[in-house]
């Protein structure tokens, strides 16, 4: 989460008192809610058991989020958020290829997502029925993940940008999405220790993957 | 690696089929043909398969090139000049970017490697088996080597043996790929993943080779190393090729060639336990006759029974067609729960003859074999090879028999004249 915005003049300020206190108690309950997702698990949970866990009154859990699919969804914004900056902010990146971009962008989310790993299954069923909030299809997860391919396709543009016109340069983005829905997928079901079949499935692949795409494209 | 099983499984099924296979295919023919047709058609089969195999081998350089050159030695299906330069070749992992890097050091030592040393270079220097290497240093700047294995290397060996287990069936049933050999060729192969396992190794080694003055073995850093990373001190000197590139004088080849050979038979016959990657990339060669020795991943201590053996074999004074040599023979085997056939008798002591040439017991001091000899080293392997067939082959010299042979081709390369006897007798 961010602890400082920026203002319209570019310059850096610190939020005030109020936002502070505010942002504290978001983080609280946001951290709450994770904890229960991930020891008792995400349909058990109510926002009574969170409100009680963040220690505050369950009327204050509703001035913050609506319901524990809006919790939910908060995480995997900051999720994204976490992932975009990792690969924007690392100066060591600014010349790497292609791949090895992408593979810091996946490898940071499954870094945030690591500790929920329970609940990260257990959404991942949710996001499937059209009628939950945390759905694939709600308003809210269409967002970001719009927000996220489109930072996909700017890491695509910025390795070959001669091809930014392309007539496919929209399917790629989204053929990206079914894929890190793969890896996810792969990760939860990894037994491996510390994940060690991930990262390779993520290298190869991402290898495996980008050259098909450059060749494709030369 | 682990996103391309099937692939790597093809691979493998080919090579294995490929051996297998062909082999197969001939004794199938041979039944239904004369003599004189049976060695043409071998001949003919063996050509056909033996590029398409060596080039598959070279192409995949993981773990199942190691497998496929000790099998190779097996079933004599290559050539005995690709034989050995199979030995001398490197099983590679695939490279690793600066961000796969930074993570496996991570998971592994709980810091970026910028965060743990005082600088690292995110470009490797060299590709090591099952990983790479990196520039770094420690406190006070003192130069370290460091080892990063790739991820999921261990699975990704485990599943290259299920396959080729399941694919070579057929050639252990028949007795020409031994069950014991696969097992004896995965644990080995297993072992290298092991970076803790490695480092106990080189403490050995170290400790071990420090009677030898012109050997330099590293040193480990613990805190700095773990199951997939190695620390270690920087071994300094030249790659073989670049060693010849400067055109070094017969003497200092002579040197630097008795020195290797007598860092072979040191390891043998005193330690019991040799470094078995005979990788030309794991010997540093220095104008002053010193070798720096690194990657102990794949090391073999031999048995006692094994290494008796070879003691009373090597410079064996009387001849080798006498009923003493063929009791010392059957000795071994015995010591070892196994009866030899008739063929691994023979073939053994053909290859004693052979050996003759190279050690000659009655000589001394004054004697130097000529390692630029090419005859000797297809020789050997043709030996080596006949030996394999007879399907007799203790599985405790299989890694010895590589080691072996990745040295003679090295001297060959170094046309090197070495004192064989002398030195082999001052071990024994």
């Amino acid at each position: 989460m961010a602890t400082k915005t920026k203002a319209k003049t570019g310059k850096v300020r610190t939020p005030g008192k109020r936002a502070q206190s505010k942002q504290a108690i978001r983080d609280r309950i946001v951290k709450a809610a994770l904890t229960l997702f991930q020891t008792k698990g995400f349909d058990t949970t109510t926002t009574k058991a969170i409100a009680r866990r963040a220690g505050i009154a369950e009327g204050t859990v509703f001035n913050y989020f609506r319901t524990k699919e809006d919790i939910a969804l908060f995480f995997f914004e900051e999720e994204v958020d976490h992932a975009i900056a990792a690969v924007r902010d690392d100066p060591r990146l600014r010349k790497a290829p292609l791949e090895e971009k992408l593979f810091k962008l996946v490898h940071s989310q499954l870094e945030f997502l690591a500790p929920y790993e329970r609940f990260i299954g257990a959404a991942l069923l949710h996001a499937l029925n059209p009628a939950s909030h945390l759905g694939a299809f709600s308003h809210r997860a269409q967002q970001l993940r719009h927000r996220y391919l489109a930072f996909v396709a700017e890491l695509i543009e910025d390795s070959s940008p001669r091809r930014k016109n392309d007539a496919f340069s929209w399917l790629v983005p989204e053929a990206f999405w079914i894929y890190y829905l793969g890896v996810l997928l792969f990760w939860l079901y990894d037994t491996s220790k510390d994940k060690q079949h991930t990262l390779a499935f993520l290298d190869r692949s991402l290898n495996v993957g980008v050259s098909f795409l450059q060749t494709g494209r030369r | 690696m682990t996103n391309t099983p099937t692939r790597r499984a093809f691979k493998v099924a080919s090579i294995g089929a490929n051996i297998a296979g062909s082999y197969l295919g001939y004794v199938l023919q041979s039944a239904f043909a004369g003599k004189t047709t049976r060695e043409q058609k071998l001949k003919t089969t063996h050509a056909r398969v033996a590029r398409k195999v060596r080039d598959e081998m070279l192409l995949m350089r993981g773990p199942a090139m190691k497998l496929g050159q000790t099998l190779s030695l097996q079933t004599g299906i290559l050539p005995e000049e690709t034989l050995a330069e199979l030995a001398t070749l490197q099983m590679q992992a695939p490279g690793m970017h600066p961000s796969l890097v930074r993570v496996q050091v991570k998971t592994s030592l709980g810091k970026e490697p910028e965060e743990l040393f005082e600088t690292f270079s995110p470009k490797p220097f060299a590709a090591a088996s099952l990983g790479q290497v990196h520039d770094a240093t420690i406190h006070e700047g003192k130069r370290v080597a460091v080892k990063i294995q790739y991820p999921g290397i261990h699975d990704t060996i485990k599943s290259d043996f299920k396959w080729f287990r399941t694919i070579t069936k057929p050639a252990q049933a028949s007795g020409h790929i031994p069950k014991e050999a696969i097992d004896e060729m995965e644990k080995q192969i297993s072992a290298e993943t092991d970076y803790k396992r490695e480092a106990d190794n080189i403490e050995f080694f170290r400790k071990g080779l420090a009677p030898l003055s012109f050997v330099e073995v590293p040193g480990v850093f613990r805190e700095y190393s773990s199951d997939k990373v190695l620390t270690m001190t920087f071994v300094r000197g030249r790659h073989l090729e670049q060693f010849l590139a400067s055109r070094p004088s017969q003497k200092l080849r002579n040197q630097v060639g008795t020195n290797l050979f007598e860092l072979f038979f040191f390891q043998l016959l005193k330690l019991g336990a040799f470094h078995a990657d005979p990788h030309w990339g794991n010997y540093l060669f220095n104008d002053d006759c010193t070798i720096g020795l690194v990657d102990f991943g794949c090391s073999k201590r031999l048995l006692p029974a094994s290494l008796e053996y070879l003691r009373g074999a090597y410079l064996y004074p009387g001849s080798r067609h006498s009923p003493e040599f063929r009791r010392l023979l059957e000795t071994n085997y015995d010591n070892q729960g196994k009866k030899p056939s008739r063929a691994a008798i023979r073939a053994l002591i053909d290859f004693a003859e052979e050996y003759r040439k190279v050690y000659p017991p009655e000589k001394g001091k004054q004697f130097v074999f000529d390692f630029s000899d090419k005859s000797f080293l297809t020789n050997y392997i043709r030996h080596a090879t006949n030996l394999f067939r007879t399907k007799h082959v203790m599985t405790d010299y299989i890694f010895m028999a590589r080691a072996e042979m990745g040295l003679y081709n090295t001297l060959h390369a170094l046309k090197a004249r070495v004192p064989t006897s002398e030195i082999v007798r001052k071990y024994l």
